[in-house]
């Protein structure tokens, strides 16, 4: 073994400032592509997380190619051309029927989108090798969409009461299914690791929840916006705040629980999630949207002053001044092109370099394996061909990574 | 020359501490793979057919085929990669010719996908135009009642669309109706025209699929002269006998998919790209508003009127500001200056001696059937 890591260690050696290089340099080429290249930056993001990240003092490597979701995505294109004519029918009905048609057209994306989660997963681990071997997952990606969507009604209809028992069984069947090499993984997890914390969170967040509404009523929310004092809004802000935050805690269990019950043979992995480790995700998170968009805000202004010129006097932007500068359509119309892009890109590149990064970062921080010497004996399997891409998932934007 | 390296074999999860050597000449060349504590060796790689896979900075992986499919040799720190990477030159070149493969398949992707959009934009509104005329004219009629339906439903908060003058018989809807069949006459249209004036404070016209025809109190109390009523109402015709409202719908529901299904609902682009189809889909209806002004000019032929006092009214409620005009380009609408132009010069050699569309107490009539002006 590589000697200064200890045995079953977890290690991550990325940086977000190379993450954020290779973002900056994958949205800027989906412009002349028009979009197309987000496969490829999907395809080295994934690298980037993949290399990163040790096990054991090996890398993992990210054996996909973006060529592959490409075709993944031309496939999904199938499943979508016969919505979009059911869409088109359903536009010109009456009002019942288009609202009974969408409604039934998002529970059909609603099911589709589990399918398209579970595929999207047998992607990347059949796409995964450590010390050589690949991860697979088998199981039954329609089964496994039925199962939460049934889960998915049934926990709506009791309030989210059925959390727990749906947490559980979907947890226990992505990890049965799951292996490395001829090995399938176990999970030793079940409602028992959710329900103390959950339905304690779930008082409170009730008490919080009811609290909100009569505070909302109270300061007659309900019958102008206008209405309601600064005071009203500070008591329903921090209460909504106080939400996010029990939410973030649960969180923080349920992982530390449900990865730590995550088992290989005799190997097992270890997560211990801090809350305010993920709370701070978060934080930094919104910190920097609004960093990005105070960022844009000016730099719309400076670029206004610079176009046109008169138009901006001190504070004040004098609107009959720009309308002159914008009689040219074909610079107004490019003004909101590139505005909008930014204002879209500068999101995705915040969730993803605060998000995305922060929370992979803090889970191989917070991971270590135990047992690891079990897992000399395990041999390859062939690759896992079958699957062209993500398919629905790439169509449904499924998944993080 | 002996490099340190790990390897996994692809076969049993494990690693082995290695070093690797150079051997043989030639095509014979290969690296061959020795156990650092037996020296036993333990593979051999014909250098041919070794390739690199992406890696983190400061790691070189290796993998060759013929070998189990995830062999890896995985080479760490600048000087042993360096001096691998001299040993092996060919490294580069395929390096730099799968780069090459990935640019070319992006590059060829990306020119499917543009040759697909601008397909798709230039026919869309060609399709359109045919497959309006698949649609059975019931059909038409249906959809049509359909987004009457939807429309008033959506304006009951403010009170609908009250006709201003319910009794069908009444000389002020007889007059507009004549109007109306006159207009539509040998036109070859399957529809009957079903001219409402409507109680609303918009100044507004507009035809819906199936020959329907709003016309707000609003615009006809704008009206200071029958041409300019007649010359709206007849544009408003030539919507219902060129199907305009259909095509558009069968247009609109095209390039919608198109954003969805080619672009990814997902992608920032797919906005910027569906900006792109409503200035198409807004110069596809500037043409048909176009068309529909050369059928009032044809209709002129037949009844007295001057076309031209339609642009006159419309102008009168939509005071063109420059912000309208900067933003010419996204309007369905053409400048009411340029239309009045155009319909001025095509309306010059109009014959003499016509009827009339209107008689002075039809038009009366006509002008009141909304009450005194209450609402402006």
């Amino acid at each position: 073994m590589a000697s200064g890591v200890q045995r079953g260690a977890i290690t991550f050696t990325g940086h977000r400032l190379g993450l954020g290089a290779i973002l900056l340099r994958g949205y800027l080429l989906m412009v002349p592509t028009i979009g197309l290249y987000r496969f490829w930056l999907t395809t080295w993001k994934r690298r980037y997380y993949w290399f990163n990240t040790t096990l054991d003092g090996d890398a993992l490597e990210y054996s996909g190619e973006a060529r592959q979701l490409l075709l993944g995505f031309l496939m999904a294109l199938a499943v979508f051309l016969p919505l979009y004519a059911v869409f088109f029918v359903l536009s010109t009905q009456s009002r019942e029927t288009v609202i009974i048609g969408y409604g039934a057209v998002a529970l059909l994306i609603w099911f589709l989108y589990g399918y398209a989660a579970y595929r999207a997963r047998d992607f990347r681990l059949s796409r995964t090798l450590w010390r050589g071997i690949r991860f697979d997952q088998t199981g039954n990606a329609w089964g496994y969409a039925l199962r939460r969507f049934l889960w998915s009604a049934l926990n709506l209809a009791t309030l989210g009461l059925a959390y727990p028992f749906m947490a559980g069984n979907l947890w226990a069947y992505r990890y049965r299914h799951s292996w490395y090499g001829d090995r399938p993984f176990a999970f030793a997890g079940s409602w028992k690791n959710l329900a103390v914390p959950y339905y304690l969170c779930w008082l409170v967040g009730a008490g919080l929840i009811v609290t909100l509404l009569v505070v909302a009523a109270q300061s007659g929310l309900y019958q102008s916006i206008e209405a309601v004092g600064a005071a009203g809004w500070t008591k329903m802000i921090l209460l909504a705040g106080g939400i996010g935050v029990l939410v973030t805690f649960y969180r923080s269990i349920e992982m530390t629980r449900m990865f730590s019950a995550i088992r290989l043979g005799a190997a097992a992995l270890v997560v211990h999630v801090r809350f305010p480790a993920l709370l701070g995700i978060y934080v930094f998170f919104g910190a920097a949207l609004l960093a990005a968009y105070i960022l844009l805000a000016v730099g719309g202004l400076v670029v206004l002053g610079a176009v046109a010129g008169g138009a901006v006097e001190g504070h004040n932007i004098n609107i009959a001044a720009l309308l002159v500068v914008m009689q040219s359509s074909t610079l107004a119309l490019l003004a909101i092109i590139s505005g909008y892009l930014l204002l879209f890109g500068a999101f995705a590149f915040v969730s993803e370099l605060f998000l995305g990064y922060g929370y992979w970062r803090m889970l191989a921080k917070s991971a270590r394996i135990t047992g690891l010497e079990a897992l000399g004996d395990i041999r390859s399997r062939p690759e896992d061909k079958a699957l062209a891409g993500e398919g629905l998932a790439d169509a449904l934007n499924v998944g993080g990574y | 020359m002996i490099i340190p390296a790990r390897y996994y074999d692809g076969q049993l999860s494990g690693t082995h501490e290695v070093f690797l050597a150079h051997d043989g000449a030639g095509a014979a060349q290969a690296i061959i793979v020795q156990d650092a504590s037996s020296r036993e060796i333990i593979a051999r790689w014909p250098v041919a057919a070794v390739k690199t896979i992406p890696a983190r900075k400061g790691e070189l992986r290796l993998r060759a085929s013929g070998v189990a499919d995830g062999a890896r040799i995985v080479v760490t720190g600048p000087d042993h990669i360096a001096r691998i990477r001299a040993g092996l030159p060919q490294l580069a070149d395929h390096e730099r010719q799968s780069r090459g493969e990935q640019v070319r398949l992006l590059g060829l992707a990306t020119l499917a996908l543009a040759a697909v959009i601008a397909a798709y934009i230039f026919g869309v509104p060609l399709l359109a135009g045919r497959i309006v005329q698949l649609v059975p004219p019931g059909w038409e009629e249906a959809i049509g009642d359909t987004v009457a339906t939807q429309m008033e439903a959506s304006l009951a908060a403010e009170g609908g669309l009250p006709l201003c003058d319910p009794d069908p018989q009444s000389l002020a809807n007889t007059a507009i109706a004549r109007f109306g069949n006159a207009a539509m006459e040998g036109s070859g249209s399957p529809f009957t025209p079903d001219i409402r004036i409507v109680r609303s404070d918009i100044p507004n016209a507009f035809a819906l699929p199936g020959g329907r025809i709003y016309f707000h109190s609003a615009l006809l109390n704008a009206a200071r002269a029958p041409d300019e009523f007649a010359g709206v109402l007849a544009h408003e015709i030539g919507h219902v006998v060129h199907r305009d409202g259909m095509e558009q719908l069968i247009s609109t529901a095209g390039t919608g998919a198109l954003i969805g299904f080619i672009l990814g609902d997902l992608t920032g682009l797919s906005v910027a790209a569906g900006l792109g189809a409503a200035i198409i889909d807004t110069r596809f209806s500037r043409d048909s508003e176009r068309q529909a002004d050369l059928y009032a000019v044809e209709v002129a032929r037949r009844l007295d009127f001057n076309p031209a006092a339609l642009a006159v009214l419309l102008g009168r409620v939509d005071q063109e500001s420059a912000f309208s005009r900067a933003l010419a380009l996204l309007s369905t609408h053409p400048l009411t200056q340029d239309r009045k132009v155009a319909l001025d010069a095509l309306s010059r050699d109009r014959p003499a001696g016509l009827e009339p569309p209107f008689t002075a107490d039809e038009w009366s009539a006509i002008r009141h059937m909304c009450g005194p002006r209450t609402s402006r």
